[in-house]
């Protein structure tokens, strides 16, 4: 019987790229250092659990999935995935920069979680060749650093293309992938990645400032387990407060709820607030 | 209201070396086959991003299309 040996989420852009040029100032850069850190402990005790796959829970900044099509939630199937590659890419893109260029997938676990989820009624997309953007790329390089990352299962949420799932929805996703590990025979670890309150209501930077309050009480609730109130949260409610990549969360909340999570970093940069969960699963 | 094809140009600007080039050299003749208001094309031709952001263009693209972009 297969178990989540390891569950966390993360910043999207959390990796050294974050710190290079005008991307943050001398309080962000103590800030974003001390979040490296962390993430890389968190990748110690990640691999310590020698999950057989790893599962990642992300969005598309429209990198990847263009607007003639948006899936709402999409499994990335096949046996290796490519990192993205742009030419001038800006700062933002440029994270991907010196990372291995493929990595292997687990076929098996994302064709069940696919199959299995059509079969129960989750409509996911499949994509064979969709490639890997910061949101996942960076965290899984500063998780594993050096070592080899198990084998990738990317899950797209689409947090920025309205109309956009609803949390309670993508909490059901996390459950139905909770099913599916349980049923198999792999250790598997799960992250969501993705920032607390920035860009609210995705209007242009300079117009608009993260709310630490909504953060906080999101990770008050986080803190004690309360899944029936993030299931609540609208889509109103997150887009208002800039808090569309909780979306991806919400997955990774399903897929360990009840358990409560416990805080690794909480950081507000006034650009963006950043904080790094982990939850016991094991 | 054509947020749809606001966006796809947005998405070519960010994905298409030479449409962005020749956007940069004349951006009215790129966009006049394109199905864009009166407002819409003004922001563009300006390359008024708050405007375009205002007018439904998403903001991941607007900031992240190379030479063009700001974040």
């Amino acid at each position: 019987m297969g178990k989540i040996v390891y569950a966390a989420t993360m910043i999207a852009r959390a990796g050294p790229r974050l710190l290079h040029g005008k991307n943050v100032g001398p309080h962000g850069r103590k800030m974003v250092e001390e979040l490296i850190d962390v993430v890389r402990d968190m990748g110690r005790t990640m691999l310590a659990a020698r999950p057989d796959a790893l599962v990642v829970i992300a969005d598309d900044h429209l990198n990847v999935f263009s607007f003639d099509a948006v899936p709402a939630m999409c499994v990335r199937i096949g046996r290796f995935v490519e990192r993205m590659v742009q030419a001038d890419a800006i700062e933002f893109d440029r994270a991907l920069d010196g990372l291995p260029e493929r990595y292997p997938l687990h076929e098996d676990l994302a064709n069940r979680i696919l199959e299995r989820g059509l079969e129960d009624g989750f409509d996911f997309a499949a994509s064979w060749s969709a490639p890997l953007d910061h949101a996942f790329l960076s965290p899984v390089s500063t998780l594993c650093g050096d070592r080899p990352a198990p084998p990738l299962v990317p899950f797209w949420v689409n947090c920025f293309v309205a109309p956009l799932p609803m949390a309670r929805r993508c909490f059901a996703a996390g459950r139905h992938i909770a099913r599916v590990v349980a049923e198999g025979p792999w250790d598997v670890a799960v992250i969501a990645t993705g920032g607390l309150s920035h860009f609210p209501s995705c209007r242009w930077p300079g117009w608009a400032r993260p709310m630490p309050a909504f953060d906080r009480r999101i990770v008050r609730l986080l803190e004690a387990g309360d899944h029936e109130a993030l299931c609540a949260l609208t889509t109103k409610e997150l887009h208002e407060s800039g808090s569309h990549e909780l979306l991806n969360w919400m997955v990774l909340i399903g897929a360990v709820s009840p358990a409560a999570a416990a805080v690794r970093f909480f950081g507000e940069m006034g650009r963006i607030d950043l904080a790094a969960m982990e939850w016991s699963v094991r | 209201m054509s947020r749809y094809d606001v966006n796809v140009i947005l998405y070519r600007l960010k994905k298409d070396a030479a449409f962005r080039t020749r956007f940069q050299a004349s951006p009215q003749t790129v966009l006049a086959g394109a199905d864009l208001s009166d407002e819409e094309r003004e922001a563009f031709v300006r390359w008024d991003t708050r405007r375009l952001n205002e007018l439904g263009g998403s903001l991941h693209l607007l900031v992240s299309i190379p030479h063009l972009g700001a974040h």
